[in-house]
């Protein structure tokens, strides 16, 4: 077969935005020392989703402050439930025979454990803390420390960078969880 | 540069740079019509537009598509002009005028004449495999003693106990097929390595073209592939687009947007 030199909007975009080569920002023009290499046009063009998400563009200038503020969001939690423990993280996702991980904000609520992506405001995965077990298992990558979490219908595969709080962050939640219901089976009894 | 920042009006626009000591003019082919041009150091030159010293910014996505697309427009006709270029990223504009061009290219000539010289004669291609999930699963099951056992079996189980043993199906078929999806990547990847002269694995797109949408992306490749071994490379793919279930998709060529390498230059 050959190859074939059509190519879609998209990939030039990305190709074009997202590699070739730049250069150092002394060269280059830049306000306070970064770099504009067609910032705003790839924030624009990219998703600007994406570069808010990861602090790309936070205190960049006003206007970007400005639409950072209107694309915040807040997760949505049930009446009483409260964050207890939030912290940057992945989820391991293996959709058909694609495996990749998805990164978004680990929260710990009172009733739950939730990741949450801010921009555009979404839950990619929630559990109850009833019934939740972790468990340490060993890094597929060199750098990344990854945990399972074990629910009563299935599995997760994440990882943080500070396990360790993570950790502590659930056994407290589970504790204060349990302690809350034996109070109300208590009061009620 | 002890010039300031505020100070700095002229600036030129980087398209790429690209093995040739001449000044030449490309035309009005740059973003917003601009006039393109060579500014040569030895055998060397930056294909540049002069331009204002502010990034192109604008609110329309259309009008900064079209810049997008006339970047790349420009990059393909210096690659027809001079051969493999090294393509830079939208929107790098150095600060002055040619001759601050030209005290880079000078500065930074080994490096850049390296790089033109390593992507000589050879050109980015990418390469999508898909298949056809259910057929996938089909030849899992087929292939499968112990699966095709338990599938027959179920059919004369009580309904609970059926459904308790299509669950355990689904979930052994999933994983295996899943197993068999990774395996035949591997293979395709170990049949396209040896034609290639670099190799990376693309990341997912959230993009399928329209012709293989309901289909699996099972490996996505981006290579660099000297021009003699194009050949050979669409025949190895063409086999694997020949078999039953798997779709390729050959695409290219383009200039080495994902291998060029200029760390530490500028």
């Amino acid at each position: 077969m050959n190859p074939e030199k059509e190519s879609c909007l998209v990939e030039v975009l990305d190709r074009l935005l997202n590699k070739g080569a730049v250069l150092n920002a002394d060269l280059i023009i830049s306000v306070a020392g970064i770099p504009l290499i067609g910032v705003t046009l790839k924030a624009m063009i990219a998703g600007m989703e994406t570069m808010l998400e990861y602090g790309i563009m936070e205190d960049w200038d006003k206007s970007s402050r400005e639409l950072y503020a209107r694309a915040e969001t807040h997760l949505p939690l049930f009446p009483g439930e409260q964050i207890l423990y939030k912290a940057f993280g992945y989820l391991r996702e293996e959709e058909g025979l694609i495996k990749c991980w998805v990164p978004g904000i680990w929260n710990i609520t009172s009733h739950r454990v939730i990741l949450w992506i801010k921009t555009p405001g979404k839950v990619l995965f929630e559990t109850p803390l009833e019934n939740l077990r972790v468990l340490r298992v060993p890094a597929s990558h060199e750098v990344r420390k990854e945990l399972e979490l074990i629910y009563p219908h299935g599995s997760a595969r994440i990882s943080l960078s500070d396990r360790n709080e993570f950790e502590e962050a659930l056994a407290g939640a589970a504790e204060a969880m349990v302690v809350v219901r034996n109070h109300l089976v208590i009061t009620s009894g | 540069m002890v010039e300031s920042q505020n100070m700095v009006k002229e600036a030129r626009y980087l398209y790429s740079v690209a093995r040739t000591g001449h000044m030449a003019r490309l035309g009005s082919i740059g973003i917003q019509e601009n006039n393109v041009y060579t500014v040569p150091y030895k055998d060397i030159a930056a294909i540049v537009h002069a331009c204002e010293a502010k990034p192109y910014q604008t609110e329309d996505k259309k009008l900064a598509e079209e810049w997008v697309l006339e970047h790349s427009y420009v990059i393909d006709q210096a690659t027809k002009m001079f051969g493999t270029v090294l393509p830079f990223s939208f929107d790098v504009i150095i600060k002055g005028d040619d001759d601050v061009v030209k005290d880079w290219l000078c500065r930074d000539y080994e490096h850049l004449a390296g790089e033109l010289l390593r992507m000589q004669g050879s050109a980015e291609y990418s390469i999508q495999v898909y298949c056809d999930y259910d057929y996938l699963e089909k030849m899992v099951l087929a292939k499968n003693q112990e699966l095709g056992d338990l599938k027959n079996s179920i059919e004369k189980e009580p309904k609970g106990k059926a459904y308790l043993q299509r669950r355990n199906l689904d979930l052994k078929l999933k994983s295996l097929t899943r197993s068999e999806a990774g395996w035949l990547a591997d293979q395709f990847c170990s049949e396209i390595k040896p034609l290639v002269k670099e190799l990376k694995t693309a990341g997912r797109t959230s993009w399928t073209p329209e012709k293989y949408r309901g289909k699996k992306l099972l490996a996505s490749y981006t290579c660099r592939v000297s021009k003699e071994a194009v050949k050979k490379l669409g025949e190895v793919l063409e086999e694997i687009n020949c078999k039953e279930g798997f779709f390729v998709r050959f695409t290219g060529p383009w200039a080495p947007f994902s291998f060029v390498c200029l760390s530490g230059a500028g």
